[in-house]
């Protein structure tokens, strides 16, 4: 059951990731705080969650990183989406409805 | 303004030195971080507190976790598993054909004459090849390290086996002179198969690392 739970905190996250970074490029920080903030705070990135998945979808190649020097000087390692990371947010959503509807019809439970 | 990177390095020594790709990107994160929370209202010396507390205790034990498990994990088949085999399978056939071209591998007296010098003597290619295939691959300073001592590992982990089978025989046959034997060659095998070889392959390792670099250097100073 833990083994499941922790696949699911990992494809949520990178479904959460890759939605956001089809919108514009950000950076960690920035990804942190808006998925905290369009959650209204239910779904959280600590350093240690966040950092290594980011790393992992780059080297899938769903995401690339490139160092950017923002107007106040300071470096930024930002992150945009390939598309390649573009094609698979379709099937992940796919996935996401398609668990969501599984576990509707066994508990009841109602995917808003 | 509080140095981050030199916080981030000195609390997480491990990342720094292994994956130190990181260090200034887990900085940048607790900076914007700390700049918040003053923006917030919250005094420096409380918004310091708050921040560095994602890199202590145990969220540095965590953190370090989740940052050497990712990397060794994911990264194990591409930036280690292949490279490593790839170093290994080189060394082997390069023993393998000295010994069939019947080349005086064993040159110097050292360790009871288990001393393959020219072997040796190109392991750090060897090291310094796995170290690159792994760097071709993405792979992290600990995979590419990693990749260069896979052949030693490989080496040490059936030399431990033979061992304890040959003890294990030796016990049942219960033979003095066998024992004694497989005692004295667990002193000599081990160093000249496991551990100068592995040594030799750092050095490889370590001579690529400095080369890439300045390679790099070179790169992006032209």
């Amino acid at each position: 059951m833990a083994s499941v739970n922790a696949q699911i905190k990992r494809g949520s996250a990178e479904l959460a990731v890759l939605t956001l970074l089809a919108e514009h490029p950000l950076h960690g920080y920035e990804i942190a705080k808006q998925i905290e903030a369009q959650t209204g705070g239910v779904l959280r990135f600590d350093m240690a969650s966040l950092y290594p998945m980011l790393h992992r979808l780059e080297r899938k190649s769903w995401v690339k990183a490139e160092w950017q020097t923002l107007p106040n000087g300071r470096r930024r390692r930002c992150y945009r989406l390939t598309p390649s990371g573009r094609k698979q947010i379709a099937p992940l959503r796919a996935q996401w409805r398609a668990f969501f509807q599984a576990l509707e019809s066994v508990t009841g439970f109602q995917n808003a | 303004m509080p140095d981050w990177k030199q916080i981030v390095r000195k609390n997480l020594r491990v990342v720094g030195v292994c994956l130190p790709e990181f260090t200034e990107e887990l900085a940048a994160h607790l900076e914007d971080g700390y700049e918040a929370l003053l923006s917030e209202g919250l005094s420096a010396e409380v918004a310091f507190q708050d921040t560095i507390g994602q890199i202590e205790g145990r969220c540095r034990v965590w953190l370090v976790m989740r940052f050497l498990q990712e990397e060794l994990m994911t990264g194990l088949i591409r930036g280690v598993a292949l490279p490593g085999l790839l170093t290994s399978a080189a060394a082997g056939f390069f023993y393998w054909a000295l010994a069939l071209n019947h080349l005086p591998s064993n040159v110097i007296w050292l360790a009871g004459g288990l001393s393959p010098l020219w072997w040796w003597c190109l392991l750090p290619v060897w090291g310094a090849l796995g170290a690159r295939l792994s760097r071709r691959k993405g792979g992290s300073r600990l995979q590419r390290i990693s990749a260069s001592l896979l052949p030693s590992a490989i080496l040490g982990t059936l030399i431990l086996l033979i061992f304890v089978v040959g003890f294990t025989l030796s016990g049942l046959v219960n033979h003095y002179q066998l024992v004694s034997a497989r005692v004295e060659s667990l002193g000599l095998v081990p160093p000249g198969f496991v551990l100068i070889p592995a040594a030799f392959s750092l050095l490889g390792a370590g001579i690529a690392e400095v080369s890439s670099k300045k390679l790099g250097s070179l790169d992006s100073g032209t």
